[in-house]
């Protein structure tokens, strides 16, 4: 930092930057949540938990959109 | 070398008077111009763009986790944050080697088609007109404003107002028309990007792999119904810029040297293509030329290279009138590129960025903003680019590299054909932006409107397929990756006012070195050491003055359209002095209107 006069760090450089076990967020969502698919494909089980089965598509070529 | 060429005139005695504005702009209040102004030959004899602030984001973004580097560089700029984000994700994905699944890219280039058709109406109509308004005319060309009045609109079906001076009266802030249209419509836009990026200006959605938008029917839908709404707005923009730029050369003949300079652009592409967009370096020529907005750089009107390749490789960070402490002597971080071309240890990925505070000289060293340059190869030259505020360099380059052909947007090699679909009030419009003659003050504003249509018709073209997807079942928005131990990646974007690159060094899963280069350094960089001023010192300086107040109250309308027309972030305060620190007056800019009529 060449010859600048800096005040005392507030952070700790040596803090891990992650913790093993930690669950990280770009791992994917499929293994915490529910109604996501391997294949990046969802269910009504994403969207609700009340009567989702009776929520899906009528047929399986039809795709399942989110009721937004 | 990058001047334009002195015109011949018959010079009278020179009469120089000392004239700064400190700070011009908000690029958080610290840009200053200082320029030496001849009087009896009404022309600027000089002039240096400094900054006062130091920020230091490469000094501080090393050894944090590289994951968090969108979320950090955001914060670079409280109005064009986004681009960052997406800038920072487009290098991240190189470096992990992930490509976001293809309706994760058009939530992106939905979310920045909105940004740009936000910001570019915000600034055109709420800032740069201020400059062109009634009342700024009438204080600084009363001359101009009579002519305004006799001039009937040639546009005058499509905006609906009569007179140039019409036109001019509605620029007005806070009272004008356009003025509190363009409020409401730079609302309506920065809904769309909220859809798309869950939060503006620092997104909240947008991560590398892909996003976190919830693709459901009604967010692409919700989009839809507002571009719907303001497309109308865009149409007759365009009309009334067209209108009021051409009067301007018209009634000042000469004014197109006002903030002229050598063509010297520069456009580093936006817009990716979901198909053929890999994010790996080997293939970056192929898929940068897909990109919708073509990347690419322009030298005296020809264009040197549209490869994304040559682009990266040609960048040089130089110092000469900045703070800072030379890096040469450093270890490089990295010396050649995946393809195995030797890496300049001027290149951002080998930059390390040492400040050293010091007293401002204009002799010598002046400013903290370094002068990045593009090396061009076949002169040895070192090109002060400058991205003509955004939209000039980008319509010239896509125009130009003739790449780009959808639905609504169809690149000819001399113009860009722009299609927008029936509004509420106004038929189907083809607009037509043809590469102008000079890259000066007037032409960079006129692009802006034009960039707004671009991004309007692209938004609607990724509308429709990004609905196609969702209709399909499609709707996987994320690719799962791992932090690689060491990588190295570069993002190449457009801000909203011009280039933006953002390179990454990744050793340990941190992040080694990065440096993100935004437009506003390119264009308001310092003398380099070769002597090469910036392109504002450069358009500024040797531009002649039309404004018809003396040295005692002399606005510097001419000077602030100039600097204002590269976009330098938000102006929002202007003090001015004369000589030796009297101040003269404190301008408020946005309040401008508020004593008058």
């Amino acid at each position: 930092m060449g010859s600048i006069r800096v005040g005392r760090a507030q952070a700790k450089p040596d803090t891990p930057r992650h913790v093993a076990g930690m669950h990280q967020g770009n791992k994917g969502p499929r293994q915490q949540q529910k109604g996501h698919h391997a294949d990046g494909t969802a269910d009504a089980r994403r969207s609700t938990g009340i009567h989702w089965k009776r929520h899906d598509t009528l047929a399986e070529t039809m795709p399942n959109i989110s009721p937004g | 070398m990058t001047t334009t060429e002195a015109r011949p005139t018959d010079r009278k005695p020179p009469q120089l008077v000392d004239m700064s504005w400190d700070p011009i702009t908000r690029i958080i209040g610290n840009l200053g111009i200082y320029t030496k102004i001849d009087f009896a030959n009404r022309e600027v004899v000089e002039c240096h763009s400094t900054s006062s602030l130091f920020r230091g984001y490469s000094v501080f973004m090393k050894g944090k986790d590289p994951r968090d580097a969108g979320f950090i560089t955001s914060r670079i700029c409280g109005i064009c944050g986004d681009n960052h984000t997406t800038c920072s994700d487009y290098a991240q994905q190189m470096a992990y080697g992930v490509k976001p699944p293809p309706l994760a890219e058009h939530i992106v280039n939905l979310g920045e088609a909105a940004e740009y058709m936000f910001d570019h109406t915000i600034f055109q109509d709420n800032l740069v007109f201020v400059d062109f308004c009634e009342a700024m005319v009438k204080a600084t060309n009363p001359g101009v404003l009579a002519r305004a009045e006799r001039t009937e609109a040639p546009r005058g079906e499509i905006h609906g107002y009569r007179t140039i001076a019409d036109i001019m009266k509605a620029f007005n802030p806070f009272e004008g028309e356009v003025y509190k249209e363009a409020l409401k419509v730079s609302r309506v836009t920065r809904e769309m990007f909220c859809l798309m990026e869950g939060r503006h200006v620092h997104p909240s959605t947008l991560y590398p792999g892909g996003v976190g938008t919830m693709p459901q029917p009604t967010v692409f839908t919700d989009y839809l119904a507002r571009l719907m709404r303001v497309i109308d707005f865009v149409k007759k923009a365009v009309a009334m810029n067209d209108d009021v730029f051409d009067f301007f050369y018209e009634a000042l003949p000469g004014y197109e040297e006002v903030g002229r300079r050598r063509v010297l652009l520069g456009c580093w592409g936006a817009f990716q293509n979901p198909q053929t967009v890999d994010y790996r370096y080997e293939n970056m020529n192929s898929w940068g030329k897909d990109m919708y907005v073509t990347p690419g750089i322009i030298v005296d009107g020809e264009l040197v290279t549209n490869n994304l390749v040559d682009i990266n490789l040609g960048l040089r960070i130089m110092l000469g009138s900045s703070y800072y402490e030379d890096w040469v002597n450093e270890q490089p971080f990295v010396t050649h590129d995946p393809l195995g071309n030797p890496v300049d240890m001027r290149h951002p990925w080998n930059q390390t960025t040492v400040p050293v505070p010091q007293k401002r000289n204009f002799d010598d060293k002046y400013s903290w903003v370094m002068s990045p340059r593009w090396f061009d190869q076949r002169t040895g030259d070192h090109l002060a680019l400058d991205t003509g505020g955004g939209p000039l360099a980008r319509l010239w380059s896509t125009a130009l590299s003739g790449l780009v052909d959808t639905p609504y947007v169809k690149a000819t090699g001399h113009s860009v054909r722009i299609s927008l679909p029936k509004g509420e009030s106004l038929p189907e419009t083809t607009l037509e932006w043809r590469i102008p003659q000079w890259s000066n003050t007037i032409e960079r504003d006129r692009a802006r409107p034009y960039f707004i249509a671009y991004a309007a018709a692209m938004a609607l073209q990724f509308l429709e397929e990004a609905m196609g997807m969702v209709r399909a079942g499609e709707t996987k928005v994320f690719e799962n990756y791992e932090v690689p131990d060491e990588a190295i990646g570069c993002g190449f974007h457009e801000a909203v006012r011009g280039v933006l690159s953002h390179h990454l060094v990744i050793k340990d899963k941190k992040i080694a070195n990065y440096h993100p280069y935004p437009p506003t350094p390119w264009n308001a960089s310092p003398r380099d050491m070769y002597g090469t001023p910036g392109p504002y010192e450069d358009a500024v300086q040797g531009q002649p003055i039309f404004e018809e107040n003396g040295p005692d109250d002399f606005k510097g309308v001419d000077i602030m359209r100039t600097v204002r027309s590269f976009d330098p972030c938000l102006p929002c305060g202007v003090h001015m002095y004369v000589g030796k620190g009297k101040t003269l007056t404190t301008l408020h800019s946005p309040t401008y209107g508020a004593n008058h009529g």
